[in-house]
């Protein structure tokens, strides 16, 4: 069951991001459900679990999409790494945490996006239009991550998401 | 460091970099067909993204269900389908008489006119679901014959190209997408071939290579010039609101506004094909 909501997830975010959350999006702006998703996971989870379902999440996001395929899926993997190295140093159950490591995860998966896309492509040039998305979005993710963050954890410790045989 | 390449992981780590960089290349340029298990990818979505654009869309009518105002409902819906409507035909209308001026003042007509337009009405069904890419899905796909590189117009002007299709949909590059640009032209003066940019905002695009000595101004109406393979020429595509010079001083830039609302958008047109109009002749004055 678990196996299958983890799978669900980024499917119903993808879902949810092209319809509900685009056709009412702040300023041209959407959150990234995928990213609050894979943030939490690499947050209870180790980095290498982490990284490897954000690349997963990454990737359906990219065969969706259709073009720049492992864009997506390289810079979410990597950004779950580097929040799932710190995640046995931090205290899980302050809200807090979530909604700062979401913050945290937005910027460092911007970065990693404009790295890979200016190293392999040049494509993207950096202006105030695409800064403007970037704060809006991680202002959108952090919003979106305080009712999304109690019920992740609620799940993992008592609910679907909890990993068998943890006590 | 040794023990680092010791680490099974790291090189799996290596090997995923890797391969993903090559596929990103691969993929970062238009492709004719895109995969089998992307197609399986989108069209899992097309109806629940269908459902929920129906749902969006008559969200109106059911609260009006419940007030006197739904008889005005009706009205608004109907006028504004009627005013589309009309838009469409204005547009062509206004290139026709502009060509006709034209027309009369050359000695030899060549029909160059194309906008006798096959069109595939579709719904948007979902948009782009990251800030990246300027894109929407539609409910048409190669199985009502949309083929990648059609163009997509509204009533009120270039929406943009289907970019890749599935069975039952397509996603189509909107003219704001970073990637998009279109040969444009002013439509009074005929005079400025430039290429309309998106910017990656809904609500700009951007006009270049622009010759210093153009008279383009404030409030002209910019134009497809037609000179690409992909769009015909004289559709609408917005509105200069801004000019400006280039660092070099050679060239002009101008900032349009789009003569769509992508922000509202729900239904479009795929040019399926356009075919020069025969039998137009121009009466003698």
């Amino acid at each position: 069951m678990r196996i299958l909501v983890l799978i669900l997830l980024p499917w119903l975010a993808i879902f949810l991001q092209s319809t509900i959350f685009s056709f009412y999006s702040i300023k041209g702006t959407t959150p990234d459900l995928l990213l609050v998703f894979v943030t939490f996971f690499a947050l209870f989870n180790t980095a290498k679990k982490g990284s490897g379902y954000a690349f997963f999440c990454g990737l359906l996001e990219d065969l969706y999409m259709g073009r720049f395929i492992g864009l997506n899926a390289l810079s979410k993997g990597l950004t779950a790494y580097i929040v799932g190295r710190v995640q046995g140093n931090v205290f899980k159950e302050n809200i807090f945490v979530g909604v700062l490591g979401v913050l945290v995860a937005t910027a460092l998966n911007s970065l990693f996006l404009f790295l890979i896309s200016i190293m392999v492509f040049d494509v993207f040039h950096i202006d105030t239009g695409m800064l403007h998305h970037i704060l809006y979005q991680a202002i959108y993710n952090t919003i979106v991550a305080i009712p999304l963050y109690i019920w992740y954890y609620n799940s993992s410790n008592s609910g679907v998401l909890r990993t068998p045989g943890r006590v | 460091m040794f023990k680092l390449f010791k680490s099974k992981f790291f090189w799996l780590l290596l090997l995923v970099i890797v391969i993903s960089l090559v596929v990103m290349n691969a993929t970062a340029t238009q492709r004719n067909n895109i995969t089998f298990l992307e197609k399986v990818i989108r069209d899992t979505y097309v109806p629940l993204q269908g459902g929920a654009s129906s749902l969006r869309n008559n969200w109106d009518g059911w609260t009006a269900v419940f007030s006197d105002k739904r008889h005005m409902h009706q009205q608004i819906k109907l006028l504004e389908a009627q005013n589309s409507q009309l838009a469409l035909e204005n547009q062509s209308l206004q290139e026709y008489k502009l060509e006709s001026i034209r027309l009369r003042r050359m000695l030899n007509f060549d029909n160059a006119n194309r906008e006798n337009y096959d069109l595939l009405p579709a719904h948007l069904i979902a948009r782009s679901p990251n800030n990246w890419y300027e894109c929407i899905t539609i409910d048409r796909g190669s199985r009502q014959g949309v083929e990648k590189g059609m163009p997509v117009i509204s009533p009120n002007g270039l929406v943009g190209r289907v970019g890749s299709v599935s069975e039952n949909s397509a996603q189509v590059s909107l003219i704001t997408d970073r990637e998009m640009a279109v040969g444009a032209i002013i439509q009074k003066t005929r005079e400025t071939n430039g290429i309309v940019e998106g910017l990656g905002d809904s609500n700009q695009l951007r006009m270049i290579n622009i010759p210093y000595y153009s008279k383009i101004k404030k409030d002209d109406r910019i134009i497809s010039s037609g000179l690409s393979a992909i769009y015909p020429p004289g559709i609408n595509i917005g509105t200069v609101t801004e000019v400006s010079p280039e660092p070099n001083g050679l060239l002009l830039v101008a900032m349009i506004k789009p003569a769509v609302d992508f922000n509202k958008l729900e239904e479009v047109f795929v040019i399926t094909g356009y075919h020069p109009v025969e039998g137009f002749e121009v009466e003698e004055e």
